[in-house]
């Protein structure tokens, strides 16, 4: 394989992947940032990374993985350099309401709205599960975390859900 | 089991599938079961937000002098001689099929036809069911519905058709293994035939989406098609 043809090769195998793991990229990063402009500039500077080392990875079904853990990194630094305050919910910039943009379904708006409330140590797991598939033990590779941890975070991130979803007024939020 | 334990691993994973006995015993737990169950979906639906067109950024030129080829992954099984004999017909079909190269896809039809033939080793006879977890992990509740009235689902893979992830299946019928793709994506009009030497199977409109269901050439999909059609609900 001549050096035009291994770098045709190379970008073929790059726009497969990110065509098909681009949607769980976005939502994850999303999530991450609870901002959907944010999401797009971590997104961006992820598949950047990923194009620089992409012939690290040496095994697809892997890369599904891979690519959350550059999003994983690549948020972590945008918040170190913009050094970002805490979001507080109900002062909310036009795109993090994006993010909570209405629906005519009032209860995915709340459902929306109520993972946004979560602690990020919660809402991370839970996306990783419900939205990724990923197992707790994976969970608890990406994150860092013992199973044990995992096992918990999710635990206390659908009871609390829960909870809001059952009395909306409790959590503050108008029934 | 108590019932804390159970609503403990419940609330962890609502796709739990121990505690049978427990579960059989307490009216309680079936009911924070179905709670949780419930809850799982409408998280699923809020987590699933539109996502803008790829953009790909300006990518810088990569040195690609050193770069060694992917070795092909491929992964196979040990078969018992009852899959062998069950799959050989169709194993020759594949056979045939891979020595012509280089397909092209111009229809869904054939996109499917060609993956089957990437997933020989999904297709063999057993009564062993993919569990609960591996199943929830294939067909996570961001995709889709699925209760147990599908049939008995022994092979469960996320794969790739027409550039997006969708869950391939594969549950026993009467004459062997039927493969099921779950299409949530790709909308058809009216069912859509496959044929094959060997298979014969049909891409059916479901909802928004489709399903394709895939059986050697003399399985009686009728049956089938409708417990599919009644199990899978899309979750968005």
């Amino acid at each position: 394989m001549n050096s035009s043809d291994a770098a045709a090769s190379r970008r073929r195998r790059f726009d497969e992947l990110v065509g098909v793991y681009h949607p769980d990229m976005y939502r994850y990063a999303a999530w991450l940032s609870r901002d959907r402009t944010i999401a797009e500039d971590v997104v961006q500077e992820s598949l950047l990374r990923a194009w620089k080392s992409l012939d690290s990875l040496r095994d697809e079904v892997a890369a599904k993985h891979w690519l959350l853990t550059i999003v994983r990194r690549e948020n972590a630094r945008y918040f170190e350099r913009r050094r970002l305050d805490t979001v507080d919910v109900d002062d909310l910039t036009p795109s993090q309401e994006a993010l909570l943009a209405n629906e005519p379904d009032h209860e995915l708006d709340d459902m929306r709205d109520a993972i946004y409330r979560l602690d990020d140590d919660y809402r991370e797991p839970l996306v990783l599960q419900v939205l990724m598939g990923y197992s707790t033990n994976e969970i608890g590779e990406l994150m860092g975390l013992r199973q044990g941890a995992v096992l918990t975070r999710l635990h206390r991130a659908r009871l609390k859900l829960k909870d809001e979803m059952d009395d909306p007024a409790a959590s503050g939020r108008q029934p | 089991m108590n019932c804390e334990d159970y609503r403990q691993a419940i609330a962890t994973e609502p796709s739990y599938d121990g505690g049978g006995a427990h579960l059989s015993a307490c009216a309680d737990c079936r009911e924070f079961r179905e709670e949780m169950s419930a809850l799982d979906q409408k998280i699923a639906r809020a987590l699933t937000i539109s996502v803008p067109e790829l953009r790909i950024p300006d990518l810088p030129a990569i040195d690609t002098t050193g770069v060694v080829p992917l070795a092909a992954h491929r992964r196979f099984r040990t078969s018992t001689w009852l899959a062998v004999a069950a799959t050989l017909v169709l194993a020759a079909f594949v056979g045939i099929r891979m020595i012509g190269g280089n397909v092209t896809y111009p229809t869904l039809a054939d996109e499917i036809i060609a993956h089957l033939d990437h997933e020989p080793y999904a297709l063999r006879v057993t009564d062993e069911p993919v569990d609960d977890r591996r199943l929830a992990k294939v067909v996570p509740a961001s995709v889709a519905a699925m209760n147990h009235d599908a049939g008995l689902i022994t092979y469960a893979q996320t794969c790739v058709i027409n550039g997006r992830k969708i869950p391939h299946l594969v549950i026993q019928g009467e004459q062997g293994p039927v493969t099921i793709l779950l299409l949530p994506d790709e909308a058809v009009g009216t069912p859509v035939p496959i044929e094959g030497d060997s298979i014969n199977g049909v891409i059916l409109p479901v909802g928004g989406g489709s399903v394709a269901i895939i059986g050697q050439r003399d399985e009686k999909l009728e049956a089938i098609q409708q417990n599919i059609v009644n199990s899978v609900t899309w979750s968005t």
